[in-house]
């Protein structure tokens, strides 16, 4: 069980690592980090997830847990499937370059 | 334990800083395995191996070997113009840090543990048990030995144990959902990556063709 002491590091660290993968999606111009930043967002809930539920010695965490795992595996296959496409019809892979819907 | 699990922590944080700050894709790409891969060890930590196995295969496996295969197949380059002193670079920083701020203030100060929840977590997860039981007449049992779980069944039963009896009892609409979901997603990239029209790769004119029919909306 996690103790007492650790559990608001563990809190902290899945902070940390959430508002750096946000930070990374705003910042990074190539879609491939920013793909890899959200899975570190995803990694970061899947902590806290996980943290709370070995505090609460309540498995739903876990379930929680491993559903967003599932989630973020298909968002990746979709997402990089996006990619090969954006790649084969002759763009450059840069999300400022990347603006039609805006238009 | 606690030491261990600090430092795991740390580690992962600086492999998480690896991710967002390094200048070539492949760099970011074995910086997330790295945090992945702690992450794993976190949960062994915790006690929760079912999610260590499955981290492990699914994320550091199956997902990375996929970021690994693509940026092998598109050959990005590095970002060779950091975007410093953009309006809304300062704007995303500015709100990223107020967001880093207010969950650390909440983790530190305003959230207070209370650990007599704890055996009420327990009850209230085996409720559906003590239910059934008092349904057959059968009050005298133990409910958390129902299911052969001691009491506190998170952490001293398997915890595969645990974690599949809520996942095919309680939560097994929103487990064949997922699997909904992943048929979706196959569909969809493998309509996605199909072979596309005529000519070579970066083709000028398929460029063209592509932003006309983008800005004509279609048609």
């Amino acid at each position: 069980m996690l103790s007492q002491a650790m559990f608001p590091w563990l809190l902290l660290t899945a902070a940390f690592l959430f508002t750096l993968g946000a930070l990374g999606v705003l910042i990074r111009r190539n879609p491939l980090v920013v793909f890899m930043c959200i899975e570190l967002m995803l990694n970061a809930v899947n902590l806290a997830l996980v943290g709370y539920s070995s505090y609460l010695n309540s498995e739903e965490g876990q379930v929680f847990a491993f559903m967003v795992i599932v989630v973020a595996a298909a968002e990746v296959v979709v997402g990089l499937g996006l990619l090969t496409r954006v790649f084969s019809i002759g763009r450059e892979l840069d999300v400022d370059d990347l603006d039609e819907m805006k238009q | 334990m606690n030491g261990l699990l600090a430092v795991i922590l740390i580690l992962a944080a600086i492999s998480a800083l690896g991710v967002v700050f390094s200048s070539k894709t492949i760099y970011s790409a074995l910086s997330l395995v790295l945090t992945v891969a702690l992450l794993a060890a976190v949960f062994l930590v915790l006690n929760a191996q079912f999610l260590f196995v499955v981290q492990l295969i699914v994320y550091a496996g199956a997902v990375m070997v996929l970021f690994v295969f693509i940026i092998a197949l598109l050959d990005p380059a590095a970002e060779d113009r950091p975007r410093i002193f953009d309006l809304r670079l300062i704007l995303g920083v500015v709100a990223v840090a107020g967001l880093c701020t207010a969950v650390f203030i909440a983790a530190r100060n305003d959230v207070t543990y209370d650990t007599s929840c704890t055996t009420q977590a327990v009850t209230c997860m085996h409720g559906y048990t003590v239910g059934s039981l008092a349904a057959t007449g059968d009050t005298t049992a133990d409910p958390f030995h129902t299911f052969g779980f001691p009491e506190n069944a998170v952490n001293r039963a398997g915890n595969v144990q645990t974690v599949a009896n809520q996942l095919f009892h309680t939560y097994v609409l929103p487990f064949e959902i997922t699997s909904l979901l992943l048929l979706v997603a196959a569909v969809g990239a493998v309509y996605l990556t199909r072979r596309v029209a005529v000519g070579p790769r970066r083709d000028p004119q398929a460029e063209e063709r592509w932003r006309d029919d983008l800005v004509e909306g279609g048609d």
